[in-house]
């Protein structure tokens, strides 16, 4: 396969309501700024890729009004939307359409603008017969899933709680993040409000306004734009049954995520992932979905995602350092969600994370999540 | 899955459900039928499916990703899946470039449009800047009015030559579409829908699924993928020419310079996604001598039936058809459209194995 590498990436301003731009707007502050980024012009793109969850604002075709925001006039451009999975899929989508030869550069942006909209009535548009009543939105559905995780593997509300702590504190240390609250502790996320047992608000991934962006160039574009390209070594897709009680033991198989993970270490030559990367930016929606994931993505064995936590590995000083940015957990607008676990880490793999960036990084894990167990995975590295 | 590409992409495979005014069936048996129909023309199983691509556009289904729909019945269980939310040609482009880039072997792309569920007016206008148009009640059917009227206002016979041209479409449809063959002068007596165009100038909407397999070693293929092209328009109606269509031409220079073809290398067939008589013109603009002898949409078009964003996929079903059956028309030029006035335009060339 040709290779591909992200050159650039810019992202917005995250906040609960972005009031101050429109969703063209926003879009091209993303783009402008990752076009910056990689010293590229907008004439410089040749095709540009766009993820929204359209029902979040109740806009059809959003991509049409938005995307002269991206600089997509007069260019080919597609807007790719698989709930919360859009993002990594359009990042994967660019990949593929640079590796074909077809174009030399992407410019990839995710979307989303929740304070237009009504999240959870985008969200309650599931299976009409047999989930809308019990398991709709993010909530309902996962509280579900997670009692049993706790059942099965013994995690509990305090090693939860720590990745909740370890989000926020991230969170401080990101300029763009919507949540940040770097004195926060575990008692007061235990102290939070009860949503559904046993997720609290602290535990909740929050409604973000904001835009993500980046520039996916072809080998010898990137090697003529960027001094330190973050390559693409390998990407997997993986979709899982739409109807939530088809799906055995979500949390706790996540076979979709497990499955999508080994092929990327595969293709990557990943044997060891918690001694091999050096940074991982995966797709969170929930503290105990983190914890699940560890398990999914091989950090651990299953049932040791809690010591992981309690242990500090994933922690900025630790030997995995998960979600710098904060996570989806520090900001979350989901058209964009995906973009941004892949362009942070890019950053890492680019030197230029700042207050959070992880020394040294050199290969980096990029996932994204969605719809019930959707998994993509992006494998990034200092070298091709 | 690296694959080591040589040789051409290949229509391995087609498939439909429909077209049909009102579907009894959900959304994922329409899907189901389709796919079942694409496999059993390719001859291909489950399993020989590397990966799909879907297209749909969520505001039409009523459903948040909805590509959730048709998981099960597309095979996308525990495979890689993309869900392009635009016309069903575009899902076909992206299956093409993932060949090409050797992602995989063999795709399957699928669209579907479920127009007797969805208040079609109402998601058109709601897909027009929500800031200047859609306080002004603007949709797709009053732009393509706009467009209309300028091409009338320099030919004063544009209307009456419409007519005609909407009546065989209408004709060559009707065996196997939603709507009965109408006069020429029916046409033209029809109610108004947006001035100058009448309703029975608007290719009627309808349900349906689509499916195509394509295969990366498509050399021994009666049918292969040539090149595509795609574009995006600026937004605004104000912000473009409307007697014109400079996105189709750069989608359509796009797709020649990937074939190495030359701009007015003949085709023998085009199969367009055209909702109005007018768009046609405007397509032959676009195309000038390459489409002097082509036959143009001889199953009607999209007059058999207009299904919301799975048109172009449904155009590249039937011209794959007839140059399996008719080889001798060589070239054929597909045509997507979706957006207000063809915001968003592809194109695709397929050829008839020599």
């Amino acid at each position: 396969m040709r290779r591909v590498a992200i050159i650039g990436t810019g992202q917005t301003r995250h906040a609960r309501c972005r009031d101050d731009a429109s969703q063209p707007e926003l879009v091209r502050e993303a783009a402008a700024a990752a076009l910056a980024d990689a010293e590229l012009r907008p004439a410089d793109i040749d095709a540009v890729l766009l993820s929204n969850m359209e029902l979040f604002e109740g806009r059809a075709f959003p991509e049409l009004w938005a995307g002269e925001g991206a600089f997509a006039c007069g260019k080919p451009c597609m807007k790719v939307a698989t709930g919360g999975t859009s993002g990594t899929s359009a990042c994967i989508a660019a990949f593929h359409q640079v590796a074909s030869g077809l174009f030399d550069t992407a410019l990839v942006v995710g979307f989303e603008k929740h304070s237009e909209g009504h999240t959870q009535t985008g969200m309650a548009l599931t299976d009409p017969f047999w989930d809308r009543a019990v398991a709709s939105g993010a909530l309902g559905n996962f509280a579900l899933s997670i009692s049993e995780y706790m059942t099965e593997r013994g995690v509990t509300e305090r090693q939860a709680a720590l990745v909740a702590v370890k989000a926020r504190t991230n969170a401080a240390r990101n300029p763009h993040a919507h949540l940040k609250s770097p004195e926060v502790t575990v008692e007061e996320v235990l102290a939070s409000r009860m949503l559904a047992h046993p997720v609290r608000l602290f535990d909740m991934c929050p409604q973000s306004d904001g835009a993500c962006a980046m520039v996916v160039a072809s080998e010898e574009c990137a090697r003529r734009a960027c001094s330190r390209p973050a390559w693409v070594k390998a990407t997997a897709t993986r979709h899982e049954q739409p109807y939530l009680g088809d799906i055995d033991r979500r949390l706790c198989a996540m076979r979709t995520l497990r499955d999508a993970s080994r092929a990327v270490y595969a293709a990557a030559g990943i044997i060891d992932p918690l001694a091999e990367l050096d940074v991982a930016e995966i797709y969170e929606p929930v503290t105990y979905a983190e914890l699940a994931w560890y398990e999914a993505l091989g950090f651990c064995e299953d049932g040791g995602a809690g010591r992981l936590i309690e242990d500090g590995v994933t922690s900025m000083d630790g030997a995995l350092p998960v979600n710098p940015s904060g996570g989806v957990l520090s900001t979350n607008p989901v058209g964009a969600s995906g973009v941004i676990r892949v362009a942070e880490a890019a950053l890492q793999i680019h030197g230029r994370g700042g207050a959070r960036q992880v020394d040294g990084a050199r290969l980096a894990l990029a996932t994204g999540y969605g719809v019930y167990a959707w998994a993509d995975a992006v494998v990034l590295g200092a070298e091709p | 899955m690296n694959v080591d590409l040589h040789g051409s992409i290949g229509v391995a495979g087609v498939g439909q459900s429909g077209p049909s005014a009102a579907d009894p069936r959900s959304i994922p048996e329409m899907v189901l039928d389709a796919v079942e129909r694409a496999l059993g023309d390719a001859v291909v199983r489950w399993v020989d499916i590397d990966a799909v691509v879907t297209a749909s556009v969520d505001l039409f289904d009523g459903l948040t990703a909805s590509n959730v729909a048709v998981t099960e019945v597309i095979g996308a269980v525990m495979k890689p899946e993309t869900r392009i939310a635009a016309d069903g040609l575009c899902a076909a482009i992206h299956a093409a470039c993932q060949l090409r880039a050797g992602a995989c072997r063999t795709v399957l792309v699928v669209a579907h449009g479920k127009a007797s569920m969805a208040p079609r007016a109402a998601i058109e206008a709601w897909a027009v800047d929500p800031i200047f148009l859609q306080p002004l009640g603007v949709n797709f059917s009053t732009i393509a009015g706009l467009e209309a009227r300028l091409l009338c206002d320099r030919d004063p016979e544009a209307v009456e030559r419409w007519g005609h041209v909407v009546a065989r479409r209408r004709a060559d449809a009707a065996p196997h579409g939603v709507a009965a063959a109408v006069a020429p002068e029916d046409v033209l007596a029809a109610p108004v829908l947006a001035s100058p165009l009448t309703q029975a100038m608007e290719a009627p909407p309808a349900d349906a699924a689509y499916a195509v397999v394509l295969r990366a070693d498509g050399d021994g293929l009666p049918v292969r993928w040539v090149a595509a092209g795609h574009d995006l328009e600026a937004h605004a109606p104000g912000d473009r020419p409307l007697s014109s269509r400079p996105g189709l031409r750069r989608a359509f220079d796009r797709a020649c310079r990937s074939a190495a073809l030359a701009p007015d290398a003949p085709f023998g067939l085009l199969e367009p996604s055209c909702r109005y008589p007018h768009e046609e013109d405007l397509l032959r603009q676009v195309l000038g001598a390459a489409c002097k002898s082509a036959a143009i949409s001889p199953g009607g078009g999209l007059y058999a039936g207009d299904a919301p964003c799975a048109a172009g996929l449904g155009r590249l079903v039937d011209a794959a058809r007839r140059l399996r059956d008719e080889p001798r028309l060589g070239r054929a030029l597909v045509h997507g459209a979706w957006g207000p006035a063809g915001q968003g335009q592809a194109v695709a060339i397929l050829e008839a194995a020599p």
